[in-house]
């Protein structure tokens, strides 16, 4: 509950008077009864002393006169809208800028409801938002324009150039092959740039905030480039911006030879690239998104920038994004090495050339090897499949043409030989042959004369017999072979055999058919010598025959000892057959007594004449 | 480092290119200030300890014809006046660009520098209107391109002003 005090101050002049009671009273009371009309709670609780006194009502309208008026035209303002709405809008403004200035939220808390009274703005009348974003809209869409034309133009530059060069050539070639069309193919090798300086420059007073260069890039005083780029702008913005556009736009480009600079202009500061070559589109969003962060970031040390670049902090970084360059790419240049290649294809080809020209030579001189052998007769030399084919007649007992490949130093894997047998009537193959078929003695030598062989030394009688044979069987125009230099000779045993075997006589009685009864060992003996001298000559490598010859003598009749001189070989052959000599190898002849031994012999002598001698011919 | 954009100024043909091309870093050429009508170069010196570059903005001169470009003013920290010495009118013609400078960039330092101080004796400026500036608080320097009197001191004293 509310209390009520009263205190008065002593004032030197109040000190002597004295207090009347009564008055202070009144005075506590119409205090009271001010405090309840002004608080309703105490009115509530105190009971007034004032009920009924009609001084009271005087009072309060006397006293609270201005401020019941004041109260009135309060309530008047809020219960009008019409009032009210003249009220607020008269601190609507005020109100706005100070809740704005405090924090953030009347941005967010009026965000949405501006969206929905933009939206309805276009739903209702789209006309008025093309006319409010047109100033705005206009150089935009028309600097957005220029700009894709400059590059299309740049482009088209380009592709005119190079169209119909070699170099166009080639680019068509890639662009048929990759599937992108000339133009880019054109860009694609033509946009070669470098970035060489970029310039931050303070706007207001021109001076360098911040430069970076690319490495190795001419360098200039970076403080009076900037400088002087800062009056450059201005003085362009000054002579043909319009009176009315005010602060108007400054140089974006300016161009000189192969160098441009870019400038990117921002409230604050200006970023001016000096570019080498041909930039791309791409490097002026680059420039632009550089400024934009850097005053986003930087927005109040920009504006409060005095000279002092310290308060910046290093942007250097971030100017360093600005500094590209794309290079030319570059030829793919062939290995150094890769000349070994068409080297060693020459090398090979040559050295096949020459391995081929030297393989060729050498066969020639194996086909003349060939030629002059005897028996060989060579028909053809090719060169097929990679071998080497040669044909022709040779006869078996000619040198084997393999045989040469070695001298003529090739390989017996290069050379196919395809030879047909023949017999050969060369005096050399046919010597050959003799040899191979006759098989000299070793005291016979054969030796060419021109077209005869002659053979000369000694050999046995069966062997010239053999020879004499071998010439008879030789086909007409055979060179000629002459026998006639040779000497016959025997083995001294088969000599010494025979002639004991000749120079037997087996005795008869007169008339008989069987030899005398003393004549069993001398049969014995024949038999003996015989056998000695078929073994002897099958040693020697032929066979004998022996004719075992009957004779008579001349009494009685001719017919008669015809058929004794028969019957006497006869035994003598069946006798010496008992005695273990082959049949097969004699032969009977009945001499009769036309062949006596000893003509006109005596009586004695006619002895003789009733024998049987033997004869040894030798075969092959 | 510290960088402050200087401009001199004054009458055409009172030696503002003269005095500072003896001493100052230069790369452009002189056919700016008749074309552009501005030449940047640069002079850096020391202040005590600091190295200041002053980016000096050489202002091709004002004639009858041709007004000083105030856009090249704006966003300076100090300014040269240059004056004739022998051409009392370029004495008006200093105080008539300070007043505008003063308008454009508001009170910035600047020096008054009365030139040709070598040809002293053919001087047709009087006392009067030097000393009336120099009562209205201005400094006046008397420089010579030509022996280079005073130049240094110009630049050093303008350094010190701006940084102060």
């Amino acid at each position: 509950m509310s209390s009520l005090s009263l205190s008065a101050r002593d004032t030197p002049d109040m000190a002597d008077t004295p207090i009347d009671e009564a008055r202070i009273r009144r005075l506590a009371d119409l205090l009271l009864e001010v405090a309840r009309t002004v608080d309703p709670e105490l009115a509530a609780s105190v009971p007034s002393n004032f009920e009924g006194d009609p001084r009271l009502e005087a009072l309060r309208s006397v006293l609270l006169e201005h401020d019941r008026a004041a109260f009135a035209r309060l309530q008047q303002k809020v219960d009008d809208p019409q009032e009210f709405a003249e009220a607020v809008s008269a601190v609507l403004a005020s109100a706005f800028a100070l809740a704005a200035s405090r924090d953030e939220r009347l941005a967010s808390i009026l965000a949405p409801t501006m969206e929905r009274a933009t939206q309805a703005s276009i739903r209702t009348n789209p006309k008025t938002m093309v006319g409010i974003l047109y100033p705005l809209m206009g150089p935009a869409i028309s600097k957005s324009l220029a700009e894709t034309l400059d590059g299309t133009l740049q482009g088209l530059n380009q592709a005119f150039k190079y169209s119909f060069s070699w170099q166009g050539l080639k680019w068509r070639l890639e662009a048929y092959r990759s599937g992108s069309t000339f133009a880019d193919v054109v860009l694609k090798h033509t946009v070669v740039f470098r970035v060489e300086h970029v310039f931050l420059i303070h706007r207001k007073t021109g001076l360098l905030l911040e430069h970076v260069a690319a490495a190795e890039a001419a360098s200039q005083d970076p403080h009076m480039v900037s400088g002087m780029l800062s009056a450059i702008q201005d003085f362009v913005r000054d002579s043909f911006s319009s009176a009315e556009g005010g602060r108007g736009g400054g140089i974006d480009s300016l161009r000189l030879g192969d160098l441009t600079i870019w400038c990117e202009e921002g409230p604050s500061a200006f970023l001016a690239a000096v570019i080498r070559g041909n930039p791309p589109e791409s490097l002026h969003t680059q420039l632009r998104e550089t400024l934009g962060h850097i005053h986003e970031d930087l927005h109040g040390p920009l504006e409060q920038f005095e000279g002092d670049s310290a308060i910046l902090g290093d942007l250097s970084t971030r100017l360093g994004s600005c500094l590209q360059q794309q290079e030319q790419p570059k030829e793919e240049r062939l290995s150094r090495w890769l000349w070994i290649l068409p080297l060693v294809l020459v090398i090979a080809v040559v050295s096949w050339a020459v391995s081929r020209a030297v393989e060729e030579s050498r066969v020639d001189a194996y086909v003349q090897l060939l030629r002059d052998q005897p028996g060989v007769v060579v028909t053809g030399a090719e060169r097929r499949d990679g071998l080497w084919h040669v044909s022709g007649l040779r006869d078996p007992l000619a040198t084997d043409p393999a045989e040469l490949l070695a001298k003529a130093n090739l390989a017996p894997d290069r050379v196919a030989g395809h030879w047909e047998p023949y017999q050969a009537l060369n005096p050399a193959i046919l010597l050959k042959r003799m040899e191979a078929t006759l098989s000299p003695p070793t005291d016979v030598s054969l030796v060419i004369y021109g077209n005869t062989i002659r053979a000369r030394g000694s050999a046995p009688q069966h062997w010239v017999e053999k020879a004499r044979a071998f010439i008879a069987a030789l086909p007409a125009g055979s060179p000629r072979i002459d026998l006639a230099e040779l000497q016959d000779v025997q083995d001294p045993t088969f000599i010494a055999l025979r002639q004991a075997i000749q120079a037997h006589i087996i005795p008869f009685d007169s008339g008989s058919p069987r030899p005398a009864r003393d004549q069993e060992p001398r049969l014995d003996k024949i038999a003996e010598e015989l056998a000695q001298l078929i073994k002897v000559a099958r040693g020697l490598g032929f066979s004998v025959r022996v004719t075992i010859i009957g004779h008579a003598d001349a009494t009685g009749r001719d017919t008669s000892n015809l058929s004794l001189s028969a019957a006497r070989a006869e035994v003598v052959r069946s006798m010496l057959r008992a005695r273990g000599i082959a049949p097969d190898l004699l032969s009977v002849r009945s001499a009769g007594a036309l062949e006596p031994l000893k003509p006109d012999a005596t009586d004695e002598e006619k002895a003789i004449n009733r024998s049987v001698t033997l004869t040894v011919s030798t075969t092959d | 480092m510290i960088q402050k954009k200087v401009c001199v100024l004054g009458s055409f043909g009172v030696g503002k290119t003269s005095l500072v091309r003896r001493y100052v870093q230069s790369m452009f050429s002189d056919a700016y200030l008749t074309t552009v009508g501005v030449k940047v170069d640069k002079k850096t010196l020391a202040v005590g300890s600091a190295d200041v570059t002053l980016v000096l903005w050489d202002i091709a001169g004002e004639d009858d014809i041709n007004a000083i470009r105030m856009t090249y003013v704006r966003g300076a920290g100090g300014y040269f006046l240059v004056a004739d010495g022998t051409r009392p009118e370029t004495l008006e013609i200093a105080r008539s660009i300070q007043a505008r400078v003063n308008t454009e960039v508001g009170a910035v330092p600047f020096l008054l520098l009365l030139n040709k101080a070598d040809l002293q004796e053919s001087w047709g400026l009087s006392r009067e209107p030097v000393e009336a500036l120099e009562a209205a608080g201005w400094t006046i320097l008397r420089t010579s391109a030509k022996t280079g009197e005073n130049v240094e001191e110009a630049f050093l004293e303008l350094a010190k002003r701006m940084l102060s």
